[in-house]
């Protein structure tokens, strides 16, 4: 794997110029946001639930170890096999094995994003096991070899006529489809046979009750109940940050997660998985994968609060006008740009810069993740750590001695009002200034504040505070 | 050597917060108590689910065959219907594919999402509830809680049932250009007949 720094700012670059995409791709994104704020405004004590998940995860956090240890005993007890992953290798080593001890060949999936993290499939693959994503979006992602730009919607940055040109080519559909729905019959279709002569089915968990050893997966299509009940063989991928301590917890966090997602109420399938089916055999395995190490990150250990809705990327204007896939990693948007860094300094060294700060993410995030807070820590750690690019790095540095010097400083602006008024664009529009990129420079000025203030004001005494009885 | 459950759970140790300054929050019920029929029925709406309901003293057989006249295999686990195929016949997970039309009957139901539970204690067999085109769902209006902090508390399934899903509506995506489908890769419809 590079360990080049994510060219964020030119993927997005190369994103913009596509119009209709980048139209869809923002509006539908939007819409999303103001779905989820309807629904806000349904529940008077939408605050109340956002300020209980994060007192409720921040509790599990700073307790997980015994809540692990409560649920790994549960669990067992009620026949569920735990396994512990310290990193991806380990997490695939294990299911390869497990798969391997059932003489299992096909392997069907429902949405994990640790098992992207994990970069399973091209592992499985060189074992000899197929894996078929069943989840709509993530399958036409698997098709186009590409990761999920989106961690709810996968697909989001596609249109209908991509989708169609994929499905034709492996579904044998008509490329010239328009139609949604036919996709998705195609979907179902091809999908069906697959489910059905599975020797395996594999999940993620949403969230796991310590008390009772009951992990819970949230989904829409279903894809993710008929991997987990068709095939006797059911897999779950659980990052360990998962864990709330109670069943009466889900209440709050089920009341959220949707909500803040899509808009919807509920997802329409909440399934709790507490044992093996009738003649099945259950496997958890807890990834750490980078979390145990995130939780002795004194700025940065909230992140682990994430329940994975996605609003804080539906909200961002970056985001919005970036695409997923330009943040070069498995997680995007802003929970990504804070969470990457964690996973490889460089080479995701650019992504906090992903972002005006507006604080939009923080706004949103059911737990109270203050999402805008760090992505400017990040980049503060960053600087400390060298891990800024180079014309950046001159540019702040310059800009550093500019502004200690007010008599350099008043030079410089009138330098600049100067230049702008009067050097020709190709001087003042090029590579060496990122600020004329898509932008015009603004309109000079004839007078500077400095100036104005020293004419009008300077002379003039300010007038004395008049007293008052205290 | 240090196994990977000991090794993870050392560095939890070491890195985590302060326990003592994250106490755990005592439960709480928040939100609309209502948990009356009319709620969960405009909640099943919104999620793409309806009701089915008797037209002029009709059985549930009847009102089955009315709601989905191409229905040729009808399955019943009630004995409020007849269905055509007798539930006996589903033996193993894949034997529930060639079902039109499942019935089961929820113990209970959500107002607050229209969401009905069902798990292994109501299925002949557990993809009984996904392999099959639609689903019938018989509920007791009396069986209904408000909302999900009242569900979590008050109903023992969710500690006791080995599988336990809560289905809000029928399958459903939008995963292609933002266009919302019911009837994505579970079933593709889901009615609630209240007895």
């Amino acid at each position: 794997m590079s360990n080049k720094p994510v060219n964020h700012a030119r993927a997005a670059e190369h994103f913009l110029e596509d119009a209709p995409h980048l139209q869809f791709h923002d509006e539908r994104l939007w819409d999303m946001r103001q779905k989820r704020d309807a629904q806000m405004h349904i529940l008077p004590e939408w605050q109340e639930l956002r300020e209980e998940a994060s007192r409720i995860k921040e509790h599990t956090l700073s307790r997980l170890p015994e809540y692990l240890e409560q649920f790994e005993e549960n669990a067992k007890k009620n026949g569920i096999h735990v396994h512990w992953a310290r990193d991806g290798a380990e997490h695939n080593r294990i299911v390869g094995e497990i798969l391997k001890s059932h003489n299992a060949r096909n392997l069907i999936k429902s949405k994990s994003m640790v098992t992207e993290e994990c970069d399973m499939r091209p592992y499985l693959a060189k074992q000899g096991v197929t894996v078929t994503e069943t989840d709509l979006g993530e399958r036409i992602q698997q098709l186009d070899d590409q990761l999920p730009s989106h961690i709810v919607v996968p697909a989001v940055h596609k249109l209908t006529s991509d989708v169609a040109k994929i499905f034709a080519k492996d579904y044998h559909t008509d490329p010239n489809i328009r139609d949604p729905h036919l996709l998705a019959e195609a979907q179902r279709q091809a999908a069906r046979p697959v489910i059905l002569h599975a020797d395996a089915g594999m999940t993620g968990g949403n969230f796991v009750v310590a008390e009772t050893g009951t992990f819970v997966v949230c989904t829409n299509e279903g894809n993710a109940d008929l991997s987990a009940t068709v095939p006797n063989l059911h897999i779950a991928t659980i990052g360990i940050e998962r864990l709330v301590p109670r069943m009466a917890d889900l209440g709050v966090f089920i009341r959220l997660l949707s909500r803040s997602a899509l808009g919807s109420p509920i997802t329409q399938y909440t399934t709790h998985f507490r044992g093996p089916q009738k003649g099945g055999e259950m496997h958890v395995v807890l990834v750490d994968n980078g979390r145990s190490a995130r939780l002795g990150m004194e700025d940065f250990w909230t992140s682990l609060k994430c329940i994975r809705c996605g609003a804080c990327m539906n909200t961002c204007p970056v985001y919005r006008r970036s695409g997923g896939l330009s943040y070069g990693a498995v997680y995007s948007g802003p929970i990504g740009a804070i969470i990457d860094p964690t996973f490889n300094e460089r080479k995701y060294s650019t992504l906090p810069y992903a972002s005006t700060l507006n604080g939009s993410c923080t706004n949103v995030c059911p737990v109270k993740i203050n999402i805008h807070e760090q992505l400017y820590k990040w980049r503060r750690v960053l600087v400390q750590h060298h891990e800024m690019p180079f014309v950046k790095r001159e540019i702040m540095h310059m800009a550093g001695k500019l502004m200690g010097q007010p008599k350099l400083y008043r030079a410089a602006i009138k330098a600049t009002e100067v230049s702008l008024g009067t050097m020709p664009r190709f001087v003042l529009y090029n590579w060496l200034n990122p600020w004329g990129k898509h932008r015009e420079n603004p309109h000079p000025v004839k007078q500077t504040f400095n100036d104005w203030y020293r004419k009008n004001r300077e002379k003039a005494k300010p007038a004395a505070a008049p007293e008052t009885k205290k | 050597m240090n196994t990977a459950r000991d090794e993870i759970l050392q560095a939890l140790r070491n890195n985590r917060p302060t326990p003592e300054n994250h106490p755990l929050p005592p439960v709480k019920t928040l939100g609309d108590l209502d948990a009356s029929r009319e709620r969960f029925i405009a909640s099943l709406k919104i999620l793409g689910g309806d009701v089915l309901e008797p037209v002029e003293g009709e059985t549930l057989d009847q009102a089955i065959a009315r709601r989905h006249p191409d229905a040729k295999v009808i399955c019943s686990n009630v004995p409020e219907a007849k269905g055509t195929l007798p539930v006996e016949k589903v033996k193993t997970p894949q034997d529930a594919a060639t079902i039109d039309v499942t019935v089961v009957r929820a113990p209970f139901g959500i107002a607050e999402m229209g969401s009905i539970f069902l798990s292994e204690s109501q299925l002949p067999i557990n993809s009984f509830a996904h392999l099959g085109q639609h689903i019938v769902v018989v509920l007791s209006p009396d069986a209904i809680t408000a909302n999900m902090h009242t569900a979590y508390q008050e109903r023992p399934e969710f500690k006791t049932a080995n599988y336990g899903v809560l289905m809000s509506g029928p399958s459903a995506t939008a995963d292609i250009q933002g266009v919302l489908i019911r009837g994505a890769q579970g079933v593709r419809s889901l009615s609630v007949w209240f007895a």
